[in-house]
């Protein structure tokens, strides 16, 4: 596992939560709870329309191998490191926000999704993306 | 596009100093709490975007209409001056942008492309060029 995995991992500690096998909400980190406690008994994609087909990759490969998998994914305006590190108990689930749109304006909408593009790419944002020519940055 | 702008009613006045002065049927809800503030102020960042215009119909003294994308949202906007030096706005959301997943992202931006292409090009092209620039990247 690279350093980002391991530091993903210490951050992992204290905010998660933890699934069940039918991806049910059976943990809460204490401090998640005052924002997420009312998941609790929940299955996750109630809460998170869209997200199954998204984050469910990332939650097998942890199930199927008994390892931690990790995913960078785009969901709900933000690109987020997603850590699933199985256990006895359940899937603990730590979820890192790497980038975000901001719609605010098109001046916005363009400088956040360069920065949308590099962390899906592993990139720092205004390193050049050698698949793509530059045509965000042709805009004013 | 089966309703202009110009049928709906304003949504809100403004008075000189761009303070929300008046609030028109089905706006309420939003700008209503709002009365008497600066729209500047309430809205950060639509400055920038939408004042250019409103002051160009204040200065001509005629109907200024433009194609905007303001906090997610692609909107025509008609800005017509009254002759108490107060400007109404006419406003109607075209598409917001879907920021759910990436799919849902790049299919809004194809759609809001293809509502812009049905427009009079005066005043929607700087946002679709944009719009089309940022489709490609996405």
């Amino acid at each position: 596992m690279n350093s980002s995995a391991i530091a993903a991992l210490r951050t992992a500690t204290d905010t998660y939560v933890v699934l069940d096998d039918d991806d049910r909400v059976v943990s809460v980190s204490p401090r998640l709870r005052h924002d997420l406690g009312h998941w609790l008994g929940h299955v996750l994609w109630d809460h998170l329309p869209a997200a199954r087909e998204i984050y469910e990759p990332c939650f097998q490969q942890a199930r199927a191998s008994g390892q931690p998998a990790q995913s960078v994914v785009f969901y709900s305006g933000r690109v987020k490191r997603l850590t699933a590190i199985p256990a006895a108990d359940g899937l603990a689930v730590h979820i890192e926000r790497l980038a975000e749109l901001d719609v605010t304006t098109l001046g916005t909408l363009t400088r956040s999704l360069e920065r949308v593009e590099a962390a899906l790419a592993g990139r720092a944002p205004g390193q050049p993306d050698p698949r793509s020519p530059a045509s965000l940055r042709a805009l004013p | 596009m089966a309703v202009t702008v110009e049928q709906q009613a304003p949504f809100v006045v403004l008075d000189s100093a761009d303070s929300i002065v008046g609030v028109g049927p089905g706006a309420e809800s939003q700008f209503g709490p709002l009365l008497g503030s600066v729209m500047w102020d309430c809205f950060p960042g639509s400055e920038q975007v939408f004042k250019p215009y409103y002051d160009e119909a204040r200065r001509t003294r005629e109907p200024v209409e433009f194609v905007q994308f303001h906090d997610g949202n692609i909107a025509r906007v008609r800005a017509v001056p009254r002759t108490d030096d107060r400007l109404e706005l006419y406003w109607e959301v075209i598409i917001r942008l879907d920021t759910l997943t990436l799919d849902a992202l790049i299919e809004t931006l194809d759609r809001a492309l293809a509502l812009l292409d049905q427009m009079p090009s005066a005043y929607r092209d700087g946002v679709r060029k944009a719009l089309h620039l940022i489709e490609g990247g996405a």
